[in-house]
This record gives structure tokens, C-alpha cells and sequence, in this order.
């Protein structure tokens, strides 16, 4: 029994242990694997004329070569919407027929024709109309069938020889020849289908390239889908319809998704082609290809981050980081020196050292609190700066926030030089001072290096005191460090709560987060190398 | 720094160059020696100080924006009420409540979590593992402390919720449940690093006697070394609680933002606020100098408290820990 218990307890603690191996994988994989999506995908036509447009990258006669092979298929594609729409627009033919009707009723005046014969033609044409546009409301095919056939059978009547009525006839042929097709009942419906696909199309292939449109306001609706994956999930929406149905199987459960192809809905239509088309010439009109977008690091993002990179986020990341690190590194290995090589037991020194560990355990929340009342409220007006939130306020909140860790780190490196050291060096006339900055920092400093890096990780990572200090969620690159900046951390937590348009782009989100934890995980690799050559070197000794 | 220093050069190198007779120091060199030493030594202490003052100032500031909130609403209803309208124009009310609520579900979840796996994480650690293993295991747990709280809020919000959400059919992912494992897995590093210290600093000689006496390694930890190493666990624990109650990013994105005391109280697939999430979430909004801000100082005034409190028994329980080895 008490062995089973013991085995119970290895296998327990094996487990833990094994845990935090899983945990960081469950972790990095998937974060990892969608974040990479960010720099390395398949890149479209689109992606490239982007690149061509707004930072001059590329061949530019190979891109205008491929955007105009491009081109061509697209705007075949848009003529047969526009020819099946053109078809099936009843409120146009509506409005027409009625045009129609006005304007032979001038014709008939202008060429004299009075009295009997023009009421008689003006009643027949009157009849027509009526009987069209009685039609065009009915969404019974039957009926629309019969009763264009009726018109259609005044064809030739030869009081309807004006171009006028002729048109009309025409256009009841025409609708005829669509309405043997599709199901009325459902037109309506095909109507929003039809819009609805129209909309994806200009996502899916940017605006249709006319003379006299503006261009788009944002940098999004100007170019079409840049990457493989997001033209494959705009397809999937524009080849079929998706509805939430109740689950047959388990009627009282959630619903499902069902997905009909739509080529099936608007099978025998002119638009059961355009289907087809799309479908298979979509390589061709895409020419997908593996891109490696290594600006993503350095350009800015355009449209709340739809397309471009995370470059102003780094910079300011790293100026944040940066000059926190300039205030909090001297006053850290200072007082670290002083509590080391100066200080007595004695009440001030407790006092000391209570203070850092309050100041460790602040809730950063609380820091960014301070930060924003003492620094930003507080104290800039007094240097006549605006209340806003600025670099340097963040930096010097993040300093504070950090001070204990440097503090420890470097207390801790300074403690581990061996007494030897000082001693010779004492012993050979130096004074205090001399020793502690010719031999014991220098010989220290790895150790406080490593204390200096793990500040610099954290302070890259925090993002709630940041926010209520320094961070902005939409501005330009910081000038100066009274302007306020975006960072990774910060832009992270808005790009994950944030609007439709970054849940459009999944990958641009991963990719933020991931170059946030790269970073941090850099830093720290850094600083694990760094104390395990330490380690030798005073395993050494 | 550097005066001191020169000062040192003048004592020291001068004998060098000029030979035997003065390495006797005249009295003007040694009292400038000594005056640079006292300089240096008080200059250092004032820059040591610097914590002594900056936490004092932490304290006035958020305590001088949370005064006149206090002023006016007793601290009973801020605490007991659970009615938290702090912008409405007639009837504002600030009962924190669900703030505190939420806050208090969500840390002892988590520490639920991590308490048992931290430890035996840390017993493995210190007495089952060999050297090698070892050293991959402690740096994995090193980069678990190291990504940042956004980062797992973000995992937590688009990959965990939707998980959780698929998997139980939760109406929502985004509860205690998930924050409790976030924070969970950001307090475990803490927590295995100061109960390894701890359960490693038990003498070797305790260990000895219990397996010379014939006990199991579970018995020899569970009835001797987990005891002698009581004071170093539970300042793990404390230590733990403090990353969970003070953390921000993580409850703010997973917890589900929702002002809600769960009902019927186990239920912990439903979301919360946590005091954190409250300040973070609307300090920026908050008009200045109004009764909402206030009102969030006053938040923080109480996080800070309890966070004071908390580190002063842990930094008494490790005291106690150190003393006793």
C-alpha cells in the first residue's frame, strides 16, 4: 500500500513537471503557428500591386503584366453579373416600360394622330403596360409565363410598328427568356444574393477600375485580397450560401451551418457560369505565391491594421523600453551597492528593503494609477507639458515598476563576487570606492546584465500601466517623447478586443502578439545564456 | 560616482610617481579622502532612498485621488453593495461588490490550479530530478514567467474561449473558468520557484532520518520535508495569490468583463469583473476629477492595501523560513 502510494506520488510529480513542457506547448504552437501566417504566406497579385503602390517593392513591368492578364478575367466575370442583373432589375424594366408608354404617347401626338385611333392606340398601349407591370410584381412563374405570352401575342399587331413598342416587346421577350430560368418566388432572394455578391466581389478584387470614381478612402478598399487564404474564405462565401438551419438529428440543439452551392441555386442562369468561373480561374486570376514579407517588421499598418506591418509598434516598444531602462539602470545598481557594500543592519536599512518589497508587489495596474495621476496630472503641468499621456511619463512608470527587479538582480549579482576580489584589491591601497568600480562592478556585471535583460522583457510585455500612461490605440509615430506611442503590448490587447475590420485579419492579430512574445522570448534566451556562462565561469573559479 | 573616485586617485597613485616620503598622507589629502568617502556614502544613500520614496508616493497619490470619494460614501456601501452605476446622472451608486467578488473567484481558482501542481512541480524539482532534466525543465518555466500578460489574455480570448466554448458548450468562453487557468499558468512560475527554494533548503539531514527510518520518498516529503518547509510554501502561495490578484491584462481579456456576482455560486462558467478589470477598463474614460474617478482610486486604493498587507505576511514567512535554516 505504501509503495502504491509512493509510485502514485512519483507518477503525480512527473506529471507537474512534465505539465509546464506541455503547457508552454499548448501554448507557442498554436500562437506561433498563426503568427508566422503573418510574414509568410501566399501571396496574391493584389498583395504585390500593393507592394508596388505604396512602397515602390517589386518588378514593376512584371506586376503590371500580371495585373492586367489579371484584369482581363475580372472584368468578364463583372460582365456577366451586370448582363444577368440587367435581365432580372424588374424595377428598371418597370421604369422603363413606363418611359416607354410616356414617350409613345408623344410620338402618337407628334405624328397627328387624333381622335378614335389614338385613344384606341393609347388604351392598347395603356393595357400593355398595365398588364407588364402587373406582371413584373407577381412572382408566380406561371402566371408572368401566360401572361407575357399574351403581350407577346400583340406582336404583331401592326399598330405597334413604332421602335417604342418594340423595345417593350423586346424587353418582355427578354424577361421571358429569364423568368423559363429562374424560380420568381425566389427572386427576391437571388436579389440580395446578388448584392451580397457583388460586395464580396469588390472586397475580393478591390474596386472596379473606372475613370471617374474617386479611389477609396482607405487603404483597405483599394486593393483586393493580398493573401491566398483570405481569397479562398471570400470564395467560400460567394460559391455558397450559408444559412443556420435546426440539426435534424437533434432538433432541440444549436443550429448548424449548411452551406449550398450557389451555381445550384442559379443553376440554368447566365450566373451559374459566372460560378463555375470563378471557381476555377481563381489561381489564374490570383497567381498565389510564396511571399516572405519580412517589412512587416518595418512598415506601418493602414486600416486599423488590414494591411502592412508592425514597425512603429516595435519602435515604440523599444524607445519605451529603452529609456525606462536609462532611469531605472542607475538608480538600481546603485542602491544595490549601497545595500550591499554600505548598509548596516539597522532600522533605515529594513525600511530600505521593505520599500522594494512593497514596490514589488504594487499591482501594475496601481503603477499605471500613479503614473497617470503623479506624472501625467501632476507633474507635467507643472513643466507647463499638457496632461497627456507621453513616452516619457510611461517610461518613468515602467522605470519605478521595474526598480525592484533591478534592484534584487543586481544586488544579487554584486553579493556573488567573491570576497577574494575585494579583499586584494583593498589590500593592494585601493579605496573603497575604486574597488567597488574598477573590481567588483566589472566583475559583477554579467550578473547585472542578466538582471538588466529580464527588466527589459518585462517592461516590454507590460501593458496596463502603458495604457493609462503612455499608449495610444490609433496615432502617428511618436517625434518626441512627450508624444504618446503605440507598442506591442498595447496594440495586442487592442487588436484582440478589437473592431470588424482586425477580426478580418486573424493573422495580422497573431502576428502582433507573436512578435511581442519573439521579443521577449529573445531577450530572455539572451539572459539564460548569459547566467549559464556565468555559472561556468564561477564554477570555475 | 565619479568625484569620490578622483579623490581615491589622488590618495593612491601619488605615492607612486613621487616616491617614498609621501606615502605618509598630509592631513589636507586625508581629510579630502574622507569628505569624498562621506559624500559618495550620502550621495548613495539618497539614491537609495529613492524606493523609501517612491512607494510613500504611490500611497499619497492614489490615496489623495481616492480621498474625496471616501469623504462622501461610506466605505460600507462602497464594499457591502452591489449596484455599481458610477456615471449615471441621477442615481450614481458605487457598490464595488461584483468587483471584489469576481476578483476573489477568479484568484482562489486559480491558486486552486497552481497551488498543487506548483508544489509538486517544486518537490520534483528539488529531490526527484536529475541535473539534466533539470535544466530544461527550469528554463520552460522561466519563459512561462516571461511572455506577458497580454500575451496570454490573447490566447485566452481567441484561442481558449472558442475552445471552451466548442468543447462544453459554455454560453460563453470567456469566465472564471478560462481566467483561473491564465492566471493559473502565470502564477505557477512564482510559486515553483519560492516553494523549490524553500523545500530545497530543508537539511539534508531531515531527509536522511526519515529514509533511514525506512519511509517512501511520498512520506518522507509529504510528513517531513513539506512540513519543515511550511513557511517558505505558503509565502509561494501568498506570493502567487499576489500575481493573480494584482494581474490585469489577462482577467480583463479572459474573464468576460461582465459586473456579475455568479449564481448559484459554483457556477464558474459564467463571467466576471475583477477589480483590475474595473480600473483598467474605465480610468481612461472616466472624466477627471469626478466622483467615477475618484471612485477608482478608491479601487485602487483598497488593491493596494490588501496587496501591502499580503507582502508584508509573506516577507514574514520568509523571514521565518531563513531564520530557521
Amino acid at each position: 500500500m505504501r509503495i502504491i502510494l509512493d509510485k502514485i506520488f512519483t507518477i503525480t510529480a512527473w506529471f507537474c513537471a512534465i505539465m509546464m513542457i506541455v503547457i508552454l506547448g499548448i501554448y507557442l504552437l498554436p500562437m506561433f503557428s498563426k503568427g508566422v501566417t503573418a510574414v509568410v504566406f501566399q501571396g496574391t497579385v493584389e498583395f504585390r500591386e500593393l507592394q508596388l503602390v505604396k512602397h515602390g517593392r517589386g518588378d514593376e513591368k512584371a506586376v503590371q503584366q500580371e495585373l492586367e492578364k489579371s484584369e482581363k478575367l475580372r472584368n468578364e466575370l463583372r460582365a456577366i453579373i451586370s448582363e444577368f442583373r440587367k435581365g432580372m432589375n424588374r424595377e428598371a424594366i418597370g421604369e422603363r416600360i413606363r418611359d416607354i408608354y410616356k414617350d409613345y404617347k408623344d410620338e402618337l401626338k407628334n405624328k397627328g394622330i387624333e381622335g378614335d385611333q389614338y385613344r384606341t392606340l393609347y388604351s392598347k398601349a395603356k393595357e400593355i403596360r398595365n398588364a407588364f407591370c402587373d406582371l413584373l410584381e407577381s412572382n408566380d412563374n406561371n402566371f408572368v409565363l401566360s401572361e407575357l405570352d399574351k403581350i407577346l401575342a400583340q406582336r404583331n399587331n401592326l399598330n405597334f410598328e413604332s421602335k417604342l413598342t418594340q423595345e417593350m416587346f423586346r424587353l418582355a421577350e427578354n424577361y421571358k427568356h429569364n423568368v423559363e430560368k429562374i424560380d420568381l418566388a425566389r427572386q427576391s432572394e437571388n436579389e440580395t444574393a446578388l448584392v451580397e455578391i457583388e460586395g464580396i466581389l469588390n472586397v475580393l478584387f478591390g474596386p472596379e477600375l473606372k475613370s471617374d470614381s474617386p479611389a477609396p478612402l482607405l487603404a483597405k478598399d483599394q486593393f483586393g485580397m493580398t493573401r491566398w487564404d483570405m481569397v479562398e474564405r471570400q470564395l467560400n462565401l460567394i460559391l455558397y450560401e450559408h444559412k443556420w438551419v435546426t440539426n435534424e438529428e437533434n432538433p432541440d440543439g444549436p443550429l448548424v451551418m449548411e452551406s449550398i452551392p450557389r451555381k445550384d441555386i442559379f443553376a440554368g442562369t447566365v450566373m451559374a457560369d459566372f460560378f463555375v468561373r470563378l471557381e476555377n480561374e481563381a489561381e489564374d486570376i490570383f497567381k498565389p505565391r510564396l511571399t516572405i514579407y519580412w517589412n512587416y517588421f518595418t512598415d506601418d499598418n493602414e486600416s486599423s491594421y488590414f494591411i502592412g506591418g508592425v514597425g512603429p509598434e516595435i519602435y515604440g516598444t523599444i524607445i519605451l523600453t529603452v529609456m525606462s531602462m536609462v532611469f531605472v539602470i542607475p538608480f538600481g545598481i546603485i542602491t544595490a551597492a549601497w545595500l550591499v557594500e554600505c548598509a548596516r543592519e539597522n532600522i533605515f536599512t529594513s525600511i530600505i528593503r521593505m520599500s522594494i518589497n512593497s514596490l514589488a508587489g504594487v499591482p501594475s495596474i496601481v503603477f499605471g494609477m500613479f503614473g497617470m495621476a503623479f506624472f501625467v496630472l501632476w507633474a507635467q503641468p507643472q513643466f507647463e507639458i499638457d496632461p497627456e499621456a507621453c513616452i516619457l511619463a510611461g517610461s518613468l512608470t515602467l522605470a519605478l515598476l521595474t526598480l525592484p527587479v533591478m534592484i534584487r538582480s543586481s544586488e544579487e549579482a554584486i553579493r556573488s563576487v567573491p570576497q577574494t576580489y575585494k579583499e586584494a584589491s583593498l589590500g593592494l591601497g585601493a579605496g573603497r570606492t575604486r574597488t567597488f568600480i574598477l573590481v567588483t562592478l566589472p566583475a559583477a556585471l554579467p550578473g547585472i546584465l542578466t538582471g538588466i535583460i529580464l527588466s527589459l522583457s518585462r517592461v516590454a510585455g507590460e501593458t496596463a500601466p502603458v495604457l493609462l500612461t503612455a499608449a495610444v490605440a490609433v496615432g502617428e509615430v511618436p517625434d518626441s517623447i512627450l508624444d504618446p506611442t503605440r507598442t506591442l503590448a498595447t496594440s495586442s490587447y487592442y487588436m484582440a478586443i478589437g473592431d470588424r475590420i482586425a477580426a478580418m485579419v486573424p493573422h495580422k492579430q497573431f502576428g502582433m502578439v507573436v512578435t511581442l512574445i519573439t521579443m521577449v522570448l529573445l531577450l530572455n534566451a539572451a539572459a539564460i545564456i548569459l547566467r549559464a556562462r556565468i555559472f561556468k565561469k564561477l564554477k570555475g573559479h | 560616482m565619479s568625484k569620490p573616485e578622483e579623490g581615491n586617485k589622488s590618495v593612491n597613485n601619488e605615492p607612486v610617481t613621487r616616491g617614498r616620503e609621501s606615502l605618509v598622507l598630509s592631513s589636507s589629502q586625508n581629510m579630502r579622502g574622507l569628505i569624498y568617502a562621506l559624500l559618495g556614502k550620502w550621495s548613495l544613500l539618497t539614491v537609495a532612498a529613492l524606493s523609501i520614496v517612491a512607494i510613500i508616493l504611490i500611497f499619497v497619490f492614489v490615496s489623495k485621488n481616492a480621498y474625496p470619494f471616501f469623504k462622501e460614501i461610506s466605505i460600507l456601501t462602497f464594499l457591502g453593495t452591489n449596484d455599481w452605476h458610477p456615471t449615471s446622472t441621477d442615481h450614481p451608486s458605487y457598490g464595488a461588490l461584483a468587483s471584489i467578488v469576481g476578483t476573489v473567484y477568479v484568484t482562489i481558482n486559480s491558486l486552486l490550479v497552481a497551488v498543487p501542481i506548483g508544489i509538486f512541480t517544486a518537490v520534483f524539482l528539488s529531490d526527484m530530478v536529475s541535473h539534466k532534466l533539470r535544466n530544461i525543465i527550469k528554463p520552460i518555466i522561466e519563459i512561462l514567467a516571461a511572455i506577458p500578460s497580454v500575451a496570454y489574455g490573447f490566447f485566452a480570448v481567441k484561442i481558449f474561449a472558442p475552445w471552451l466554448q466548442n468543447e462544453f458548450g459554455m454560453t460563453t468562453g470567456t469566465n472564471v473558468i478560462n481566467a483561473s487557468i491564465m492566471l493559473a499558468v502565470m502564477a505557477l512560475p512564482t510559486i515553483i520557484s519560492v516553494a523549490e527554494d524553500a523545500i530545497s533548503n530543508v537539511p539534508r539531514e531531515l531527509r536522511e532520518a526519515s529514509y533511514g527510518l525506512g519511509s517512501t520518498r511520498a512520506e518522507t516529503m509529504f510528513k517531513v520535508v513539506l512540513p519543515a518547509a511550511h513557511s517558505g510554501i505558503i509565502a509561494a502561495v501568498i506570493l502567487g495569490m499576489m500575481r493573480s490578484l494584482g494581474e490585469t491584462m489577462i482577467v480583463w481579456m479572459a474573464a468576460g468583463n461582465a459586473l456579475n456576482i455568479p449564481s448559484p455560486w459554483w457556477d464558474l462558467s459564467q463571467s466576471v469583473r475583477t477589480i483590475t478589470a474595473t480600473i483598467a477598463g474605465e480610468t481612461l474614460e472616466a472624466a477627471r476629477d469626478t466622483m467615477h474617478y475618484y471612485s477608482l482610486f478608491a479601487l485602487g486604493v483598497i488593491l493596494l492595501m490588501v496587496t501591502f498587507v499580503l507582502n508584508l505576511v509573506s516577507e514574514y514567512f520568509l523571514r521565518k523560513a531563513k531564520i530557521k535554516h
